[in-house]
């Protein structure tokens, strides 16, 4: 690399050098871009969803009387959407904990399906839990 | 029917004359074993001397050959014909580079960039001494940054990463995986200096996790898990009273 470095350093002081600019459709250059492209513009139904999400729950401090969910096919259809969407961020951010979350035990580290399996596991007790509780808070 | 010629598109670009890369197409012999890099030496030998690229072992050790074959950064000596029969092949220089000629790109930010993070052993004062002979390692110890030291410098991870085009500042995949190497390995004493570069401006935290510098590495190497893994422990070092995990 020390002869390549040269003979580059050497180029770039005598010579013009193009510059290439990103375009506006670089994404579409490969598979890999679109799927990264489209989770992170997922977050923005999610954001959207979580705002009205919390103007419901503004809305209760009038009682049962002022609580009036979104009930139409569209913002259903809307949720389901979203509901998709929040699962494939759990799941890229949850199948890659066991990579990069390296927890040592002595002279070796915590097996990453442990970790990943952890992750999982802790997602589904705190769904459950969140569940029952809106459930048993509506039954009441 | 068996095909006998294929098509090779690729960029030229001379300072001198030109004001923009643009496109030349070579029709070339076709055989089944033949790489990219076989065929820019046949068009070099037999039909255009002026076409500049970089190229040294044609075995995928020095890293010297890489361009963007058909839209993705390969090596173009790793990288067969026959995969994009019946052609043609679009040869480019890599992305994220200035282009110097043809396809030969301008590597200085890159060596810059990976002088920043030191990539080498630095022993402190209570490692053992050259004269003491061997600083032996385990293979436990080895495996924590084999990985990681198979890279080689062929800098696909930097034409994969938009993050490198929007920010050319960014230190970018290749050399925070070779800090995290020898952050991994135990004869290093360096890791908090190295930390300081890596979790600084301009380092882990620009990187938005695309992957693709994993996915085109031609040598198996995971920039983005040591990216992540980085970001993991340099928040853990800040939120534990004991600075983390080594």
């Amino acid at each position: 690399m020390g002869r390549l470095q040269i003979a580059a350093s050497d180029a770039h002081e005598g010579t013009r050098t193009y510059a290439p600019r990103l375009g506006g459709t670089w994404f579409l250059r490969s598979r890999g871009y679109i799927r990264y492209v489209l989770r992170e513009f997922s977050a923005v139904p999610i954001a959207v969803w979580m705002l009205w999400f919390l103007v419901e729950i503004a809305r209760l401090k009038d009682g049962p009387k002022g609580y009036h969910p979104h009930m139409s096919p569209a913002f259903v259809v809307f949720s389901i959407v979203c509901l998709a969407f929040a699962l494939w961020h759990s799941y890229t951010f949850l199948s890659f904990s066991g990579l990069i979350m390296r927890i040592p035990i002595g002279d070796r580290f915590v097996p990453a399906n442990f970790v990943r399996g952890g992750a999982y596991t802790l997602l589904l007790v705190v769904s459950v839990l969140i569940g029952w509780l809106l459930v048993w808070g509506g039954a009441r | 029917m068996a095909v006998e010629t294929i098509q090779l598109s690729i960029t030229r670009y001379d300072p001198a004359v030109d004001q923009a890369p643009r496109q030349q197409t070579y029709e070339i012999p076709y055989q089944d074993d033949m790489v990219v890099l076989d065929a820019l030496n046949w068009i070099k030998t037999h039909l255009d001397g002026s076409v500049n690229y970089r190229w040294s072992c044609r075995m995928g050790i020095c890293g010297s050959c890489g361009m963007n074959v058909n839209g993705t950064p390969r090596l173009g000596c790793s990288v067969f014909l026959r995969d994009y029969l019946p052609g043609p092949v679009v040869v480019e220089p890599l992305p994220n580079f200035p282009v110097i000629r043809d396809l030969v790109i301008d590597m200085t930010s890159f060596m810059e960039k990976l002088a920043s993070v030191k990539p080498w052993v630095i022993s402190n004062d209570h490692a053992p001494a050259l004269a003491a002979g061997e600083h032996r390692q385990t293979p436990a110890q080895v495996e924590q940054y084999r990985q990681f030291s198979m890279c080689i410098n062929c800098m696909l991870c930097y034409a994969a990463c938009p993050v490198i085009a929007i920010e050319p500042h960014f230190v970018g995949p290749a050399a925070i995986a070779l800090a995290r190497r020898y952050d991994l390995d135990s004869r290093d004493h360096a890791g908090e200096e190295r930390l300081r570069t890596v979790t600084g401006s301009d380092a882990i935290w620009d990187c938005s996790f695309v992957g693709e510098c994993s996915a085109v590495c031609p040598k198996g190497v995971d920039p983005a898990k040591a990216i992540q893994q980085t970001k993991f422990e340099s928040t853990l070092g800040m939120l534990l009273p004991w600075g983390g995990f080594k």
